[in-house]
């Protein structure tokens, strides 16, 4: 158990590193972001000035070091736009992008959950059907026309609710609709071929046959050993929900992580973009943790440690 | 559709056709008509898709014989711009799926073939794609790389470049176990020829049904970042693109963003559909 959490923590790191790498090479050498902020006719000694000032003058692997330095230190540098510290200007829009994802969260494993493991235990019926043709529509439909097409209905037609803003708490009715249906529909889908995959075992037919009520051998034998193959989607839905918060709180007009990376991106603020892609890297590197602990959890063959790492 | 696909023996086969799911045919003939429209764009369209009609802004579609769909708040005429949409995001994405399909095969076969430090690295960046959200990563490079449309594909085709390799690695692995790759390079082929003459086309089959459970993902991709109006640039247009101005004009002419929508809705699934399909017939064994 020992190796495995060890191993998890250091592809963990290891993940985190290349992102911040990534991050370098992307956002640092891909233009000159001194042309790029102050515009192509501004002054050369401005220009130099601005390059001095952001260290971007020096070479190029003084400069990794120096940014992988600063990073450990937890020094995200300062909002080239607006001078304050990009933490400072993400840590502020954190909490609004959690009220929508949380949620949504909680909403597709509530649906997309007891929807699947109902439509494998009736397998064939209207209701298994509806699951997967809803599934395949969940995956072909884009947040932003879900997105849109609620607003259509629900705050242009009908008027229920608005279309954008964060004043009340009707306002986050819609965003969270739109992030949580979509991955239901696939949670669902994933949810029902990995309860169908282990009602097929030869285990739950011998927990039949010793006489074991039917219930019983759904709750004691098949559920827990679809939950396994579950977990890992947790990981997916994570990275959707983040992409998804992205699309949705710039149709929503949620101020947001999501929409602040969107005006980031086009205004090239260097050091925010940066922030953000690491605080992504960061959820996501926890989320697959969260999961690879909820294995260990689950599955005892690996708390055993008799192979670690499979 | 059918026709086109039974044997082509003259007896009396009315019913030995080969008997597609009504769905795969709807999908089949979708598909078709996007291609159509596509390859004939310039054909196809009633007016230039930048033409202004000052007179005309906002009509509604089915209002007017020279603008079926209606016109936007330039008064430029839907249909045509659907049509150019329809076009540049099915050219994007299928610059993008070959692009990672290609990059993916060939990093997977290196992996198969060197092992050691090379597949290691392979399988770390492969990790490494897969963990991260690629709206994300794309988010953040077309920030700093500007914006141009050989810029998007390329970048639209490091999508998805990590099944192809581990695919293309676990299959070549299992396939350098088997006889006749051994026995062609005994018979003194270099890895380049064994690989691409004999294993290559042993695979080709699982690799071309992830090319088409890939392709759906690569639009949606597109037109989310089209969307946000950080993809394909003004004044040329694509299907997110569309979604993203006409939804301006949500309440008064919601047919703007509509049309665009459900093309790229349909597309999606349609190719989707037969994705799964054809995965179902030729290789259930990936999923």
């Amino acid at each position: 158990m020992i190796r495995y959490i060890a191993s998890r923590l250091l592809r963990a790191a290891l993940t985190i590193a290349l992102v911040v790498t990534f991050a370098f090479i992307v956002l640092r050498l891909s233009g000159d972001p001194a042309t790029i902020i102050l515009g192509p006719e501004a002054p050369p000694e401005a220009i130099e000035a601005f390059r001095h000032n952001w260290g971007l003058d020096r070479p190029v692997l003084v400069q990794y070091f120096d940014y992988f330095r600063a990073i450990l230190r937890g020094d995200l540098g300062i909002s080239m736009r607006d001078g304050r510290s990009a933490i400072e200007l993400v840590g502020e829009r954190i909490p609004a992008t959690l009220a929508l994802t949380i949620p949504a969260l909680f909403l597709q494993l509530a649906i997309g959950i007891p929807a699947g493991v109902y439509a494998a235990l009736h397998q064939g019926t209207a209701f298994d059907r509806t699951v997967m043709v809803s599934a395949v529509f969940g995956f072909a439909i884009p947040s932003f026309v879900l997105a849109l097409a609620l607003v259509l209905v629900f705050s242009v037609k009908l008027g229920w609710l608005p279309s954008g803003g964060r004043d009340s708490w009707m306002h986050a009715i819609l965003p969270i609709l739109t992030l949580g249906l979509g991955g239901a529909a696939a949670l669902a889908r994933f949810t029902r071929s990995a309860m169908l995959e282990v009602l097929g075992r030869p285990f739950i037919r011998t927990a039949s046959a010793k006489g074991l009520p039917w219930a019983a051998v759904v709750r004691g034998h098949a559920l827990p050993n679809a939950a396994i193959p579950t977990v890992t989607l947790v990981g997916f839905l994570v990275g959707s929900l983040i992409a998804g918060a992205v699309v949705v709180e710039s149709v929503f007009s949620w101020p947001g992580v999501g929409r602040l990376l969107v005006v980031a991106v086009s205004n090239r603020d260097l050091a925010v973009v940066q922030c953000l892609l690491l605080l992504v890297a960061a959820s996501m590197v926890t989320s697959n943790l969260i999961v690879d602990f909820l294995y260990g959890v689950l599955d005892p063959r690996l708390r055993q440690g008799a192979r670690a790492g499979a | 559709m059918t026709d086109m696909l039974a044997p082509s023996v003259p007896a009396k086969p009315a019913r030995r056709r080969w008997s597609l799911p009504w769905y795969v045919t709807a999908s089949l003939f979708w598909v078709g008509l996007m291609l159509i429209t596509a390859v004939f764009a310039d054909l196809l369209m009633p007016h230039s898709f930048t033409a202004l009609d000052l007179k005309y802004r906002l009509v509604a579609p089915f209002q007017s014989l020279a603008h079926p769909l209606g016109t936007d708040e330039l008064g430029r005429d839907v249909l045509s711009r659907l049509i150019v949409s329809i076009r540049i995001s099915l050219l994007i994405a299928f610059g993008a799926t070959l692009i990672s399909a290609v990059l993916g095969t060939t990093l997977g076969f290196l992996a198969a073939h060197f092992r050691g430090i090379v597949e290691q690295i392979v399988l770390v960046l492969a990790d490494f794609q897969a963990a991260m959200p690629f709206l994300i990563l794309a988010l953040s490079v077309l920030a700093f790389f500007g914006n141009s449309l050989p810029l998007l594909v390329g970048l639209m085709g490091l999508y998805g470049w990590e099944r192809y390799a581990r695919i293309a690695r676990g299959l070549a692995i299992a396939a350098s176990a088997q006889g006749y790759a051994t026995a062609v390079s005994q018979l003194g082929a270099k890895p380049g020829r064994v690989y691409l003459r004999h294993i290559l086309p042993n695979i080709a089959s699982t690799l071309i049904v992830s090319m088409t459970l890939v392709f759906p993902e690569v639009i949606l991709l597109e037109s989310g970042l089209s969307f946000l109006g950080l993809g394909v640039q003004p004044p040329m247009t694509s299907l997110g693109n569309m979604v993203g101005y006409g939804r301006e004009y949500i309440t008064r002419a919601p047919w703007i963003m509509l049309t665009p929508s459900v093309v790229i809705v349909l597309t999606t699934l349609a190719i989707s559909l037969l994705g799964d399909w054809l995965r179902d017939r030729l290789d259930p064994t990936i999923r």
